[in-house]
């Protein structure tokens, strides 16, 4: 186990006693509770209304049996998402722990829509069960990826935000398979909280009530947990076995909620940080102050959502809201937490010597044609597979898909590396520091709120966006300097802050929200020789522009002094660079979506290759990024011919595991 | 929930056919010769063809038409193009098909689409909301003048009246003219969606002599989604649910207060229907029809 405790958030000074704060967190929603109740009922019906409701009236009925137990599942709902976040930080000692960091809540999502798709028989058994299943084998595979840097609590979050996200996109893929006749499951993994008996309500307070009895039972062994491996050992504890109880738990508890309502994002993050800010500082004082907490903040959110859909008409899922909500408060804290850092190797390959670059490259070019021209030349037909040859009308069809990928591709490769080499993040990235996810906010804004559908809109807005989330990364990276994660852990809740308004644009039915999904996989489908062209151009140029910048590239990762000192202006070149970084970005997310990865792990791979000097490593980045996309794009179209499966999401499903895997090799131990 | 549906696919089945064999022979019109071969990018436009006697030689997703759209049948040698949103271009190419109907939902690909066969887009379903029965009969007149068969098109039209004339007089009979129904389709066990007026079973029911007993304003494709509380703002008497269902949606139902005093479940008026396209065109109008004369005034009213 690592060597963090709990208690190492020193950046947080208590502020507010616990109590305060629920009450300070409950006033707003008994305010807003109190106007949702008048609405349906004058007030001098409500008592009757929730104790004995005449069955003759559906207005207090609809109190009894809708309203109220509304209000009681997101108490109930709240308070297991809060004692399972404050469990689940206090068993791996990592203060942002929580079933969304971690993972589970979407596995568990993607455990239940699976399973309705796929094997709706076993649903008969009760969802929960299902939910559990899957939240279960996430964060055991969270655990497994992060074992290896000693479960640090950075590694742990990063490998479960990460799955958490390839759950979220396997989800998005059953989604999209399921055309838009089916809205069901988008809804339910967006967490709904509207209820018709108090069924839901019945069944969560028994679960609650058991896993809240087995984390008092859990309270001394937790207790010592939270002591330093040896320390607790000393005093005869079964430490696997105490970990392993809970975590069961805490798991059992998020799960229970995703099974009856869905997922509600960062509800299980906020309480129990919240409830250490305020000062709750024994364990027992912390479980009960993070599940009032929790209940709090899901109920407030609850019933603003419900207010404001009673005013426009539409609706509005509350756990989309809450992950909205969450997202920036995962920002605001990544900067002031107080953690050792932990060293990621990223991939400066120990035993590999330099070699000559100019064979290697020439050797990747070799690849990247090889593949391009297998992926145009054979496919799946109706009879089916076959070969095509130039000037077939097939060749002509593929040819786009191709250069689009090899554009996309190379773009991404080289925003990557120029970002890597630039913040001396191994890890860096325009998906993963939430570039990608910036450029995609631009291209909503111009879809939804102008109206945008030109070429050349699209690109400035994307541009726009990817700049923006850039600079703000970067002024975090600058605030938290010397630990490349935190960087990487913000860059994923803005990627976090955008899945929730997708979420929230497809709840109101708008097909532009289909649209934007669609793309939002990355599909290189419907890109037209004309506007492959002008990729390709663009991309050629981006390259024709890194001999300029190369030397800027060596020099800057020493430091600003001797850039200085070499006579070059530090401000200057990092724009320049940075500039050059997002209108890249902008234009590979316009062609191949946001969540490829492929800007994350083509540089490191050309270093492995053994190309270390920035030109040549960003031209053999390129050429590995472009074969990487071309690869994912010829098995999207191909393996379930006839239908496709966009190149992003093909890519990203090479891509995670890589990260994943970058993420887990630690150099020292 | 659609792949809950493959065991009852069977059961449908043999529903289906039952229903083929009721209904009078009417694709007699269409001359032999050069028929020409299209492919359907919507289910609604399929339908229509088929009922006009020029069945699609290719649409996307076929294997989910017993789910959502039953009868009439698919040919058995349907090409399967995939995704709606994104059809296979390799597979249109190799099937060079004669003419390519599509709708505006699939505006976005249309010149994609256009590079492989000519290629027409009617419109149903778009905004502004509006009244889907009567923009289904124009764009059948549209369709058939479109693949030549504008006698077959006026056929189909006037069946489609035939039958709503005698399901109206059929619940007339009944003594159930003028009753509000509330049509709606399982989410999840805690959320429908309610079609409404600018639905096309919303006018169906309408021509039925019926009432929609949704009052708020739907969405151009006719239907609010909401969660089961709130189909309380609705006065209707009977409440009339579409398969598919999920298995466990019924049993939840069953036991909750809120759902029991609804004066529609109260005076036990729930319907259960077969699957129907919800966005359909006349033969998921006719269906519809039929299958709500079926239950409400237990009897057939047509063949």
């Amino acid at each position: 186990m690592g060597d963090v405790a709990v208690s190492s958030s020193g950046g947080m000074r208590p502020k507010l006693r616990p109590l305060a704060l629920v009450l300070l967190l409950g006033l707003p929603a008994v305010l807003a509770c109190t106007a949702n109740l008048s609405m349906q009922l004058p007030p001098q019906k409500w008592w009757r209304a929730l104790v004995e409701p005449d069955t003759a009236d559906i207005a207090e009925l609809l109190v009894f049996y809708s309203l109220a137990p509304r209000l009681a599942v997101s108490l109930l709902a709240g308070a297991a998402l809060g004692l399972s976040g404050a469990l689940l930080q206090q068993v791996l000692r990592n203060p942002i722990a929580s079933p969304t960091t971690l993972g589970v809540e979407a596995g568990a999502n993607l455990a239940l829509g699976a399973t309705l798709i796929f094997a709706p028989v076993l649903i008969g058994f009760g969802r929960e069960w299902v939910a559990l299943g899957g939240g279960l084998l996430a964060i055991l595979l969270v655990l497994l990826l992060s074992r290896r840097s000693g479960f640090a609590p950075l590694v742990v979050i990063l490998a479960g935000m990460v799955t958490g996200l390839a759950c979220a996109s396997l989800a998005a893929l059953l989604t999209l398979f399921n055309s838009h006749y089916l809205a069901g499951l988008f809804l339910w993994g967006a967490g709904s909280l509207s209820q018709q008996d108090w069924s839901v309500a019945a069944e969560l307070a028994p679960r609650i009530a058991v896993a809240g009895i087995a984390a008092v039972l859990l309270l001394r062994p937790l207790t010592l947990l939270g002591l330093e491996d040896s320390a607790a050992r000393s005093l005869g504890l079964s430490l696997r076995l105490f970990r392993f109880a809970a975590l069961a738990v805490a798991v059992a508890l998020s799960a229970f909620v995703v099974a009856s309502v869905g997922s509600f994002g960062f509800i299980g993050l906020a309480a129990p940080v919240l409830a250490r800010l305020s000062g709750a500082r024994r364990l027992g004082s912390r479980l009960v102050a993070a599940a009032l907490l929790g209940a709090a903040l899901l109920c407030l959110t609850d019933q603003m959502v419900m207010l404001l859909s009673s005013s426009y008409e539409m609706m509005l899922p509350t756990g989309a809201v809450t992950a909205m909500l969450g997202a920036p408060l995962l920002l605001w804290m990544v900067p002031r937490l107080n953690l050792p850092p932990h060293s990621v190797s990223g991939l400066i390959s120990p035993a590999m010597n330099m070699i000559r670059p100019a064979p290697l490259l020439a050797g990747l070019a070799v690849l990247l044609l090889v593949v391009s021209a297998i992926s145009a030349t054979v496919g799946p037909g109706v009879k089916g597979w076959g070969a095509a040859l130039p000037g077939d009308l097939l060749w002509s069809l593929r040819f786009p898909r191709i250069l689009a990928a090899i554009a996309g591709g190379t773009l991404l490769a080289v925003a990557g590396g120029i970002l890597q080499r630039m913040t001396g993040n191994p890890m860096a990235s325009p998906e993963v520091l939430g570039v990608s996810a910036g450029a995609a906010g631009g291209l909503m804004v111009a879809l939804f709120l102008f109206d945008l559908s030109a070429r050349t809109g699209q690109v400035l807005a994307t541009t726009a966006g990817a700049s923006l989330a850039l600079v703000v990364i970067l002024a975090l990276a600058r605030a938290s300097k010397g630990a490349p994660e935190r960087v990487i852990l913000a860059g994923i809740a803005i990627g976090a802050l955008l899945d929730s308004l997708v979420s929230i644009l497809m709840a109101s039915g708008d097909p532009r929200a289909m649209r934007l999904f669609n793309w939002m996989t990355g599909s290189t489908y419907g890109v037209d020789t004309a506007s492959a062209i002008g990729s390709i151009v663009a991309a050629a140029l981006v390259l024709a522009a890194l001999p300029m910048v190369a030397r800027w590239l060596e020099i800057l990762p020493l430091g600003d002094a001797s850039a200085r000192a070499l006579g070059i202006s530090s401000l200057l070149s990092r724009s320049l660079l940075l500039a050059l970084a997002a209108l890249a970005t902008a234009l590979a997310t316009l062609l191949v979506g946001p969540l490829s990865f492929v800007g994350l792990v083509a540089p490191p791979l050309a270093r492995l290759a053994g190309l270390r000097r920035a030109l040549p490593e960003l031209v053999g980045a390129a050429l590995l990024g472009s074969a990487i996309m071309v690869g994912a794009d010829f098995i999207g179209r191909t393996i379930a011919f006839p239908w496709q499966l966009p190149a992003g999401l093909v890519a990203s499903a090479i891509g995670a595991p890589v990260f994943l895997w970058l993420l887990t090799r630690r150099q020292t131990p | 929930m659609r792949g809950s549906l493959h065991s009852r696919r069977a059961l449908m089945l043999g529903g289906l056919a039952a229903g083929v064999l009721a209904r009078p022979f009417s694709a007699a019109a269409v001359t032999a010769g050069s028929r020409p071969r299209i492919a359907a990018m919507d289910f609604g436009l399929a339908e229509t063809l088929i009922e006009m006697g020029l069945p699609p030689i290719a649409v996307p997703d076929p294997n989910t038409w017993a789910d959502w759209v039953v009868e009439p049948p698919l040919p058995a040698d349907i090409v399967n193009l995939g995704t709606d949103r994104e059809p296979n271009l390799e597979l249109l190419a190799a099937l060079k098909p004669d003419l390519i109907v599509t709708t505006p939902f699939l505006d976005d690909i249309t010149p994609l689409l256009e590079r492989f066969a000519p290629t027409r887009t009617f419109s149903v379903y778009a905004p502004p909301p509006g009244p889907i029965y009567a923009r289904s009969v124009a764009a059948t007149r549209e369709l058939a003048g479109a693949v030549g068969m504008e006698s077959a098109g006026e056929d189909l039209i006037s069946r489609a009246q035939t039958v709503m004339d005698e399901v109206r007089e059929h619940l007339a009979a009944a003594g159930l003219g003028g009753r509000s129904l509330l049509i709606v389709q399982f989410l999840d066990t805690r959320h429908v969606r309610v079609y409404g007026r600018g639905s096309l079973f919303g006018d169906v029911l309408e021509r039925c002599g019926l009432t929609n007993g949704w009052p708020r304003a739907s969405n151009y494709w006719g239907f609010n989604t909401v969660g089961i509380e709130e189909l309380s703002v609705s006065p209707a008497s009977g409440i009339a649910y579409l398969e598919p269902i999920a298995p466990d949606t019924l049993d939840r139902l069953a036991a909750s207060p809120l759902w029991n005093r609804l004066p529609a479940v109260e005076s036990g008026r729930i319907y259960r229907l077969p699957a129907a396209l919800m966005f359909g065109m006349l033969p998921a109008a006719m269906r519809f029809a039929r299958q709500i004369s079926l239950v409400l005034g237990g009897a057939p009213s047509n063949g």
